[in-house]
């Protein structure tokens, strides 16, 4: 059976995806993402409209090329970014999150491939948010980076030693928190499920 | 009752073992077999080889191969009679076999009268002992009865080999993916009419499935059918597709039996709840879905 070599990125690029069970330093660079964005609670409505627009765009981009002849990759799993207007953010109502969620993309992918899979994804009645995913390319740089195991809402277990490790080494975090899912909610208990937590670090200015 | 199914499912293929070393030498077809007893065609082997372990053909080489070991030992008939006897079409092929379960040619153990060969039971009484005991509960499987909907889904046929339906969801999906009706939340299934165990490769029927709406329309090779709602037993296989027999025997030879209910003749379907493409194949997670007859509420 001829099967065109696939391209997978969280394969080729391992590095990304350490997930210990101590906080480790690891460097980014830069890396392209289908992204869409939306305020709300995780799980929530907006949540769950986000989610299938941009895996609607992912799928229908990526079958499309792939029917085409333009090459095969996998999807990705699903990340996401968070961050809230000011303060912490676990002092600010769920419905007041900011969220950009994020599928690792090849390069390859274009604007255009993504405007043709939000017209065919409209012609068949899909909501008006397939529109609203874009490409964009993020640089982290130097983050802390440690898995954590169990629900979302414990994630505060894993982000205290993360803190913790940053200060020990003179680093501050700044920009977004950056999750990234390796297990499907929908069929893992919450205390099994594991996710990578990301934070972009810099020195510390005294 | 569940232990009266229990004991009718043993003493239902208890018939059919003895009709099959009744007719050893006849051709059964799985249509027969399945009708000495009852059980529906349509899942038979499955059932056979959930509870004995082996397939119908290999059930049959092995109590061909015992009645040759007797033959070597009782008869003067030249090997290469016993041989054809048995079903085997050489003299080589024949002592491969007879090798493999006795540790000896099959010359040599006439010669030594079958004394040193590997002890082996008569494998009928053997099994009506072991029918004796209770042959579930060996392999733990979780099953749930679930009533599901009917399902109208987008198919495109697979003719061949299991291992290379892979290409027929290469084609499939792209074809789907293309005119947008893919997302991450789709259902995704397999439709298998036949058992890979007892279909030749060439002639095994496969359905690469895609749940669709009512609009959707058939295309060239894109068809449409609709799959039976109703009562399905379901069990979820955690691993490789490779694996996907064992945990069909595990529900069809363990936990049908206890169950109280019969299959019914229509396809089981696998719904493929990971991609393959991003998964590792120990992560993968597949429900399997086996028809079952509409309860009479006996329990």
């Amino acid at each position: 059976m001829p099967t065109m070599e696939k391209i997978d990125l969280f394969k080729q690029h391992k590095a990304d995806y350490v997930a210990k069970r101590n906080p480790v330093l690891v460097e980014i660079a830069e890396t392209t993402y289908l992204a869409i964005e939306f305020q709300g609670a995780p799980g929530g409505p907006a949540f769950t409209d986000a989610v299938g627009a941009l895996y609607a765009i992912a799928y229908t981009v990526k079958m499309t090329r792939k029917a085409e002849g333009l090459g095969d990759y996998v999807i990705c799993k699903l990340e996401s970014l968070m961050w809230v207007e000011a303060g912490d953010p676990a002092l600010v109502p769920k419905d007041q999150w900011h969220w950009r969620l994020l599928i690792r993309t090849p390069e390859v992918v274009s604007p255009q491939d993504l405007e043709r899979a939000s017209e065919v994804l409209l012609s068949k009645g899909k909501p008006a948010g397939v529109r609203d995913v874009y490409l964009t390319k993020l640089t982290e740089g130097l983050c802390v980076q440690m898995l954590h195991q169990g629900s979302y809402e414990s994630e505060g277990d894993t982000i205290a030693p993360m803190t913790a490790f940053a200060e020990e080494k003179s680093l501050t975090f700044h920009s977004h928190h950056h999750e990234i899912y390796l297990s499907d909610p929908r069929r893992v208990p919450p205390e099994r499920l594991k996710t990578i937590l990301r934070h972009p670090v810099r020195p510390a200015t005294l | 009752m569940k232990r009266g199914t229990l004991t009718s499912y043993k003493e239902r293929m208890v018939r059919v073992l003895e009709y099959i070393l009744k007719n050893l030498d006849e051709p059964m077809p799985l249509a027969d077999l399945a009708g000495v007893a009852c059980f529906s065609p349509y899942h038979f082997h499955r059932i056979f080889r959930g509870i004995m372990g082996r397939s119908v053909i290999e059930h049959v080489r092995l109590l061909r191969l015992e009645r040759a070991a007797g033959s070597l030992l009782e008869s003067a008939k030249p090997i290469i009679q016993i041989a054809l006897d048995a079903g085997y079409e050489s003299h080589e092929a024949f002592s491969r076999a007879f090798r493999k379960k006795y540790g000896l040619s099959p010359s040599r153990f006439r010669r030594t009268s079958g004394v040193d060969c590997r002890r082996h039971g008569n494998e009928m009484d053997r099994l009506v002992t072991q029918m004796g005991q209770p042959f579930a509960g060996e392999v733990i499987v979780n099953v749930t009865i679930k009533t599901v909907a009917a399902k109208r889904v987008a198919y495109m046929e697979h003719r061949g080999p299991y291992n290379e339906c892979g290409g027929t969801w290469d084609r499939f999906l792209p074809e789907l993916g293309k005119r947008g009706l893919l997302g991450g939340e789709n259902l995704i299934l397999g439709l298998c009419h036949n058992d890979p165990e007892v279909t030749p490769p060439e002639d095994i029927r496969y359905d690469a499935c895609v749940v669709v709406d009512d609009d959707f329309q058939a295309e060239g090779e894109i068809k449409v059918q609709v799959i039976e709602g109703g009562e399905y037993a379901v069990t979820t296989h955690f691993g490789p597709y490779h694996q996907l027999n064992l945990s069909y025997a595990a529900l069809a030879g363990s936990w049908l039996p206890n169950s109280g209910r019969e299959l019914r003749s229509a396809p089981a379907y696998e719904i493929y709840i990971t991609d393959p493409e991003g998964t590792e194949p120990e992560d993968m997670i597949t429900d399997i879905y086996m028809p079952l007859e509409t309860s009479r509420g006996e329990n």
